[in-house]
């Protein structure tokens, strides 16, 4: 794999989504090439980064309970409604 | 407000088919453990806990009527954000009022260009400084600066994990597009972290982007 070859598939290695002989000749050509390396790990750093950095938002207890109150209520009103 | 809209559901509970008992586990066993990675998305989609609320309580209402339909074994979670998707471009997007997205037929064309070119190009003059020390509100802000289309599937990929197939099935198009916009959407993540990098002073040189990937062969060591 040359440098060009490897550009066209350093994002399908870094999401795990080339296959293994790719990735085999892909790991090759970094352990030669210093540019392509630090460009790979570049990419490897700005997608964790991205990862880490952005705050994942909880949904709120209350949304929760509704959604719950919601998906519960089929077999509990029957029930109630039963008993009475 | 609580009263109506427990008749609201009710009503359309009454409609949903009956649950097959055997067929898997419960929807709410299955379904509930996912409320906070969707939530998060709807939440970075839609901008506002408000809407972010009514459109995953919207997307489990749904997914509950829907529960038979899913076949057990396949991916629930793709399952539940392909039906937030839906109600989101429905709904939600409408709402806001957003301009049309972009045409990606012109994107998809230039796509391995981009890709061995600029994309690649792009990745050409690491800036380790930079990367180190983007704040947190930096991301946020760059994310939530996205195109929708794009944004979307950076979440999917980039936040929640999914693989292109996964995206592919959840937006229902085709691979090659779920990885232009990625490709895209990243380079423009990128572009937004490094322009504001550069207005908070962290780069030395305020060199516009482009010009330092250009000059990526500045590194040799004669000087």
């Amino acid at each position: 794999m040359n440098c060009h070859e490897v550009r066209q598939v350093v994002f399908l290695v870094t999401d795990n989504e080339a296959g293994q002989e790719v990735v085999i000749s892909f790991r090759q050509h970094l352990e030669t090439c210093s540019e392509c390396a630090r460009q790979a790990q570049y990419l490897q750093r700005l997608l964790t980064l991205v990862r880490q950095r952005c705050c994942r938002v909880s949904a709120p207890a209350h949304l929760r309970l509704r959604i719950l109150a919601t998906v519960r209520r089929d077999g509990t009103d029957q029930d109630f409604q039963e008993g009475l | 407000m609580l009263a109506s809209s427990r008749w609201v559901y009710r009503a359309e509970a009454m409609d949903a088919p009956v649950m097959p008992v055997l067929a898997g586990p419960p929807f709410e066993d299955a379904a509930m453990p996912y409320l906070d990675a969707l939530y998060n998305t709807a939440y970075r989609m839609s901008r506002n806990a408000e809407d972010a609320e009514d459109l995953i309580q919207e997307t489990y209402l749904k997914a509950y009527k829907n529960y038979d339909k899913f076949e057990p074994g396949t991916n629930l979670k793709a399952w539940l954000f392909k039906i937030m998707k839906n109600t989101f471009i429905n709904g939600y997007r409408k709402k806001q009022q957003t301009p049309p997205q972009s045409d990606f037929a012109d994107i998809e064309g230039a796509f391995e260009n981009q890709l061995s070119d600029e994309a690649g190009g792009r990745i050409k003059n690491p800036e380790d400084e930079f990367l180190e020390n983007v704040l947190d509100e930096d991301v946020q802000q760059a994310l939530d600066a996205l195109p929708q289309d794009y944004r979307m599937v950076v979440l999917l990929a980039d936040i929640e994990g999914f693989s292109y197939k996964e995206i592919a099935e959840i937006l229902e198009i085709p691979q090659g597009t779920v990885m232009s916009r990625l490709y895209r959407g990243r380079r423009l993540l990128e572009d937004a972290m490094l322009q504001y990098a550069e207005e908070h002073g962290y780069l030395r040189d305020g060199a516009p982007t482009k010009m330092r990937s250009r000059g990526a062969g500045r590194r040799s060591t004669g000087e």
